[in-house]
């Protein structure tokens, strides 16, 4: 893992304002705000990661019950970033909001995810065991 | 290898890992994700100006989903170890038989919810004879109700590698 600095604290946080401006200008040019859905489900995406693994145990191999509950956050995670893109082009197919607005909002969506990815990444507490 | 293995080929080395594990996790959340979405989709373009037809979605179109997915609930709600029977802890007190009774109604609310969207398309859409924009609408249960179906089946998958996987981290 390369070590974090000053430079990837600034290249991030140049990434997610770039994907905050498409998102909401995908919103603004066509005066019509559903996208703002897909900033909310990418930001709620790591939550029931992060909650259920305070949730779990994981000394507890013998019952397996804490790996079901990592489980469980896992595929509410892989729910949210999935409806990150699915939301834009289920609205773009019932013309709510236009093509070029699901084009920007999907591509904003993955920055904004992306960088929450990466900041959690880079800057993850060494865990030695 | 072990001794008491049925099959000839063993499953590749890869798929043991962690990362194929967490991943398949990840897919069938995804693919649980697209399902529902899909299903969704029908629904608003039913109500959007875009649908110049009478029919529309309602409550039954939804039935064979919510069906699928309590199958898909109840199937990876059990306990996978508890299937095996051959050692006398498990099978004791009958708990192998009440899994295999679970299981099967898990699979059978699936497979219901399955044929429910294949009934729903054949009644609703291809009898009264409708066109294809109105027919999408069809269509898009199936393939939700199928989705559903295929990302039971990774879940299930990618935790049957649970075995291997707590070994390596107890080691």
């Amino acid at each position: 893992m390369p070590t974090a600095g000053l430079k990837t604290i600034i290249a991030l946080s140049f990434v997610l304002a770039v994907g905050f401006l498409l998102v909401i200008l995908s919103c603004a040019l066509w005066h019509s705000y559903y996208p703002l859905l897909v900033v909310a489900t990418y930001v709620l995406a790591p939550v029931p990661n992060w909650i259920c693994s305070h949730c779990a145990n994981p000394d507890d191999f013998v019952e397996s019950s804490g790996a079901a509950v990592l489980d469980l956050g896992r595929f509410c995670t892989g729910f949210m970033v999935v409806m990150g893109i699915a939301l834009p082009v289920l609205l773009a197919h019932s013309n709510i909001i236009s093509i070029p607005a699901m084009v920007m909002s999907v591509i904003g969506g993955l920055l904004i995810y992306g960088t929450i990815i990466s900041f959690t990444m880079f800057f993850q507490e060494e865990q030695e065991f | 290898m072990s001794e008491d293995r049925l099959w000839k080929f063993s499953r590749p080395e890869w798929l043991n890992s962690v990362w194929a594990r967490n991943s398949g996790v990840y897919a069938a959340g995804g693919l649980f994700s697209l399902a529902f979405y899909i299903l969704l989709d029908s629904a608003v373009w039913s109500k959007s100006a875009l649908n110049a037809s009478t029919i529309h979605v309602t409550f039954v179109d939804w039935l064979p989903f919510i069906f699928s997915s309590l199958g898909m609930l109840i199937i990876n709600s059990v306990e996978k170890a508890r299937l095996s029977a051959d050692s006398f802890s498990y099978s004791g007190s009958g708990v192998a038989w009440k899994a295999r009774v679970v299981l099967f109604l898990g699979f059978a609310a699936l497979a219901g919810g399955m044929a429910g969207g294949v009934t729903v398309f054949v009644l609703k859409f291809v009898v009264p004879g409708s066109a294809f924009p109105a027919m999408t609408m069809g269509v898009e249960n199936v393939v939700a109700n199928a989705l559903v179906g295929v990302s039971s089946v990774v879940l299930w998958v990618s935790q049957n590698m649970e075995d291997e996987y707590s070994y390596n981290l107890a080691l």
